[in-house]
């Protein structure tokens, strides 16, 4: 490096070119430079705070499937309402992680800037934003049977006057339904434990409205879900199981409710011995 | 069965939702592709700069300004057509594009720092690359060359460098590897100032201690036999 410094061209060749005049090349350069450094560093930090952000959104939105997995197969109609109300608790507790984040975005500048950042830390955000679609999605369909629109994940997601956190892509939301699935599988086969024959029926025919919707979806237009696809085709098939079981015995023993009770509970273990993860257990 | 009854137009809802969901899908992708499409022309016009730009390590050092700002002159042709990119982007969106638009941004700034700093001997600054690629204009106001882009595209200019230092060595051409050298020492000096994370710009700054190296070194061999100019 020595070497090169003393060949350096001289000054007068390099400024007569430049037309800077006094400063070197070389400072001219570092003066630039120091600025990508401060704009880099402010980048990164942001960069860390919203993957914190998003984590925790994470952690939350688990939180929140677990609690309504504990609470939700409850047949006590009071119990299941106050499990509901506790999982919107928890959902609000979320949202007000996504608002730090658009607050965190609100910090770059004006609100063009700020909707600007939100797509430059996409990234950074989506990961949390997806484990949120599927928690939300399955707590709308434990109080509606039903499946949550986008326009209303939107609209949850959006602040006192309307104006939304973040955007919620079709993209964000397909993958968010996709997860939906799994989750219903393992709710399926625990209601089945509490004698709850309905519910299994009812998700089997949503996830199979679902699965065929995403089917109809070419891999190269979603890639990420085709992977998921695979996840949903074998969570169908576990809940198909299910069905068979609870439909042969409903039919055998229709008129001795203690017995049916107690064969539903064989045929969960038996789907609980195939499945790895396991039906969440019952704290 | 109750069940079936209630299920069925739960069913007929639940396939609404899905079907609008996956039409607004289909129109996302829809206008990715075409914002790919959109920048083709621009690739093939800057794949056109790099050729001639190639002929800088053949051409005699007479031609090298000629070469340069043929360059430069092809390059200017994208500015209509990034206009044409612009008008597919919506307001403020840019960064959800940009892993269509980035790597098209960095090989034209890699082309205008190399064809400028044959022509000037200095970097050039990201503001003069928005300039000649005309993203200065009102029509253009979506797309911006980041940050990021342009010290990843200054690093390919660099790249560039050892090799045709080198190739000066072989045409006789003794100046040039010591401003090539010089200028080399200068950039890397310039992005050792930035606190780097694990990304692709600090894969790419590693590699700037290789060229830098590299032209080094062929300064070393010409100045050991006495074929460099001695200092003023």
């Amino acid at each position: 490096m020595a070497d090169a410094d003393v060949l350096v061209p001289t000054a007068a060749e390099s400024s007569a070119i430049g037309g800077g005049g006094e400063i070197s090349r070389k400072q001219h350069l570092m003066n630039t430079f120091e600025s990508y450094r401060s704009e880099i560093d402010t980048d990164n930090e942001r960069r860390e705070k919203l993957i914190i952000l998003s984590r925790s959104i994470t952690q939350l939105s688990k939180k929140l499937i677990f609690h309504l997995h504990r609470n939700a197969t409850s047949l006590i109609p009071t119990q299941k309402e106050k499990c509901l109300r506790e999982g919107r608790m928890k959902e609000r507790e979320i949202w007000t992680n996504f608002k730090k984040i658009r607050d965190e975005l609100k910090s770059i500048g004006s609100t063009e800037e700020a909707r600007e950042g939100y797509w430059r830390w996409n990234r950074q955000v989506s990961p949390g934003l997806e484990e949120y679609i599927e928690g939300l999605s399955f707590l709308y369909y434990l109080e509606n049977q039903s499946l949550v629109p986008l326009q209303e994940v939107q609209k949850t997601l959006s602040d006192e006057d309307g104006e939304p956190l973040v955007i919620v892509t079709p993209e964000d939301y397909i993958l968010g339904m996709s997860d939906l699935t799994g989750e219903l599988m393992r709710f399926a086969t625990n209601a089945l434990s509490t004698g709850d024959h309905n519910t299994p029926l009812e998700v089997c025919d949503f996830v199979r409205t679902v699965k065929a919707h995403f089917d109809g979806i070419p891999p190269h237009m979603l890639y990420k879900l085709s992977k998921k696809q695979e996840e949903t085709t074998r969570s169908l098939e576990k809940i198909e199981k299910v069905c068979y079981a609870l439909r042969l015995r409903l039919i055998e023993f229709a008129d001795k409710p203690e017995v049916l009770a107690m064969m539903a509970k064989r045929a969960l273990e038996d789907v609980a011995e195939k499945e790895k993860e396991g039906p969440p257990r019952e704290d | 069965m109750s069940v079936q009854a209630g299920s069925s137009s739960r069913a007929q809802t639940v396939s609404e939702t899905l079907s609008s969901v996956i039409g607004l899908l289909e129109h996302d992708q829809n206008l990715k592709k075409a914002i790919k499409e959109s920048i083709e022309p621009i690739d093939d016009l800057s794949r056109g700069a790099i050729t001639e730009l190639n002929k800088l390590h053949s051409a005699p050092f007479s031609q090298h300004a000629e070469i340069c700002q043929n360059a430069i002159n092809i390059i200017g042709k994208t500015q209509s057509l990034w206009t044409d990119v612009a008008k597919l982007i919506p307001e403020s969106e840019f960064y959800r594009y940009q892993f269509a638009l980035g790597p098209t941004m960095r090989a034209l700034t890699t082309s205008i720092v190399l064809a400028r700093f044959i022509l000037h001997d200095d970097l050039t600054p990201s503001h003069t690359i928005s300039t000649v690629l005309g993203l200065q204009s009102e029509s253009t106001s979506v797309l911006q060359l980041s940050a990021e882009d342009y010290l990843q595209g200054v690093i390919g200019a660099v790249n560039e460098l050892p090799r045709l230092s080198v190739n000066a060595v072989t045409a006789q051409n003794f100046e040039l590897p010591v401003k090539i050298a010089s200028f080399v020492n200068d950039i890397f000096a310039s992005y050792s100032l930035l606190n780097l994370r694990n990304d692709a710009l600090r894969r790419k700054f590693d590699s700037l201690k290789y060229d830098l190296k590299r032209c080094e070194d062929v300064v070393y061999d010409l100045t050991l036999r006495g074929l460099t100019k001695p200092r003023e």
